[in-house]
């Protein structure tokens, strides 16, 4: 009699685990394809008639000092390219933690950003004079 | 709003979290081995009676002796020294600055993780210790007595030093937050308070006594030190079988709160930016609503979720205490209360590996290249040549940091449970009503375990 109650409460246990990682899975997949864009879609202003093409490079502007529409977060993935623009009303210095990326964006000016994601995890990229976030990248293995 | 608790003022990186499919396998095994523990626990305890081989007595005493101890005592106060120099004298960027990776980084979390491997390595090492029996000897000596020191309160037992934790936590992730990133001054500022607080106490209920009890840095990282290997009985090294020395631990009050907080705060530090971030956010306005400032605000919304935290870990290891009363033949509440605190160090130690182990792999590079060579960050000492060295972010893949959170979150589980079944089995000679108190502590850690994988698996930000 112990045994059998033994056994069901097995069976309900392993029934309710693969059933959790079965749902689990199937959250993964839905929100890996719902996913995919690179997260400028935030109301952004369309970039600057930039290089023909590549229309859809994510530009973070900045203005007096903070990112329009708050920490912008792009996300890519390990291996391809990470490519963004700044632009910004003043002279900033843009560094890219982690990467150790820095680079000046000029008064009124864009700067373009393009290195391959190597590192994976969530980096931060900053104004370093000001010490203030702009962008959140995520990098997926 | 960009929150920068101390983590990411050092590292400027985090992890991802982990993704669902992972999230969904750790709680499926978590279940799955907890129903195996409880059905195939032994019926005789096995880590509560001391197993231990001494060493031999040559090596035992060499590393024992007298100048041992003095070299040790003296490498801590060095180092404890120097980093307060730096903190003071150093650059205010924190990623540059000696002092706060060696204490919050190397220290604070070095000293769990490797204590929990190879016994209490602090203990030789602690600088306040250090500092009060030097200065006991030299009261022998000029006095011709030993000091009088009032008793300790037994029934303060752990509380001054479970106090002592949030409140260093709470400098760490709290009073670091919302921009107003914790400057190596503020750090090393405080470090001096500490110590003074420390010595004084010491002065008062006397070195031993107060390092036992009271001082947060030796009974916290003693704390993981029971789950090592190596230890001390009566004045000579042992050999002891792993985990074995924990049973010992929880014997005075305050322990259980001591392991709940530590539990706690790492939580709320993994929870801040993930899972309560809106609530936090949430918070941060109403105080600003009723006409505090901004750093006020954030400050005070966060000491308000870490105490919250704090209380909802309590609450839940105190369900589980209440639900063992009621099995027959039970203990008093304090007795269980206090008798199964220890089963909760294991998962104290597997939330901290889980939040912090990349953290710590990452940052302990700077702290050997960089910040060893420029320890002030000035830019132009360079004692190792390896000022120019930077941290290798490839060391450790996503998927690595993964699997060594969710496997030390479900190892720490598997520990806990086994000494929780072993402490059950002392306390309830009967097996069967053992087993039957034990459901209750099984759903204890299987609710913290969870939870652990549920902060992970929150995308912070």
């Amino acid at each position: 009699m112990r045994d059998v109650r033994k056994l069901v409460l097995a069976l309900l246990v392993v029934a309710a685990a693969i059933a959790l990682a079965a749902c689990g899975s199937s959250d993964e997949s839905t929100t890996a394809s719902g996913n995919t864009g690179s997260g400028a879609d935030s109301g952004k202003p369309a970039p600057e008639a930039g290089k023909p093409g590549s229309p859809d490079v994510p530009t973070v502007v900045v203005r007096d000092g903070e990112p329009v529409g708050g920490v912008q977060e792009l996300e890519y993935s390990a291996g391809e390219q990470i490519r963004f623009r700044v632009s910004s009303d003043k002279a900033e210095e843009i560094h890219v933690h982690g990467y150790d990326i820095a680079k000046d964006v000029p008064a009124g000016g864009t700067v373009e950003f393009d290195f391959p994601a190597e590192l994976e995890g969530i980096y931060e990229a900053e104004l370093e004079g000001l010490g203030v976030q702009i962008a959140e990248l995520r990098i997926n293995p | 709003m960009s929150f920068l608790p101390l983590a990411h003022a050092l590292a400027t990186r985090q992890d991802l979290p982990v993704p669902a499919w992972l999230f969904a396998w750790g709680a499926s095994i978590v279940l799955i081995v907890s129903f195996f523990a409880l059905s195939a626990g032994w019926r005789e305890p096995r880590f509560e009676q001391p197993h231990s081989r001494p060493f031999g007595a040559g090596l035992s005493r060499a590393l024992l002796s007298l100048p041992a101890q003095i070299l040790c005592g003296a490498v801590g106060v060095f180092l404890f020294g120097f980093a307060i120099y730096a903190g003071l004298e150093g650059t205010v960027a924190p990623d540059r600055n000696f002092a706060l990776t060696f204490i919050f980084v190397t220290c604070w979390l070095g000293f769990p993780f490797f204590s929990a491997i190879f016994g209490d390595l602090f203990r030789p090492f602690n600088p306040w210790r250090a500092i009060g029996r030097a200065a006991g000897a030299g009261f022998r000596a000029i006095a011709g007595q030993r000091a009088a020191h009032l008793t300790y309160p037994e029934r303060l037992g752990r509380w001054p030093a479970a106090v002592g934790l949030l409140a260093v936590v709470w400098l760490e992730v709290v009073y670091g937050s919302g921009g107003a990133i914790l400057e190596p001054e503020v750090a090393a500022t405080a470090a001096l308070v500490y110590t003074v607080y420390a010595l004084a106490m010491m002065a008062v209920f006397g070195t031993e006594e107060w390092c036992d009890r009271g001082e947060v840095f030796s009974v916290y990282f003693g704390m993981f030190g029971r789950l090592g290997i190596f230890g001390t009985r009566d004045g000579r090294l042992e050999r002891r079988r792993p985990f074995s020395a924990a049973t010992t631990w929880a014997t005075v009050p305050g322990s259980a709160a001591l392991v709940l907080a530590s539990i706690a705060t790492t939580s709320y530090d993994g929870a801040s930016e993930g899972a309560f971030a809106d609530f936090i956010e949430t918070g941060i306005g109403w105080c600003e609503d009723i006409g505090l400032g901004i750093t006020a605000s954030i400050r005070l919304t966060d000491t308000i979720f870490m105490l919250l935290t704090f209380a909802g870990v309590s609450l839940v290891y105190w369900l589980g205490v209440r639900g063992m009363r009621t099995v027959p033949g039970a203990p008093s509440l304090a007795k269980l209360r206090t008798g199964f605190a220890h089963t909760l160090i294991p998962i104290a130690l597997a939330y901290l590996v889980a939040h912090y182990f990349s953290l710590f792999v990452f940052q302990e590079q700077a702290q050997f290249t960089y910040l060893l060579s420029d320890p002030l960050g000035t830019g132009t000492t360079d004692l190792f040549g390896t000022a120019s060295s930077g941290v290798d972010y490839t060391v450790l893949t996503a998927n690595t940091i993964w699997y060594v959170q969710v496997a030390a979150l479900i190892v720490g589980h598997v520990l806990g449970l086994m000494l929780a079944h072993d402490r059950a089995l002392v306390y309830w000679p009967d097996y069967r009503r053992a087993t039957a108190s034990q459901y209750w502590m099984l759903a204890v850690m299987v609710a913290f375990t969870c939870f652990g994988l549920y902060l992970l698996s929150v995308s912070n930000g």
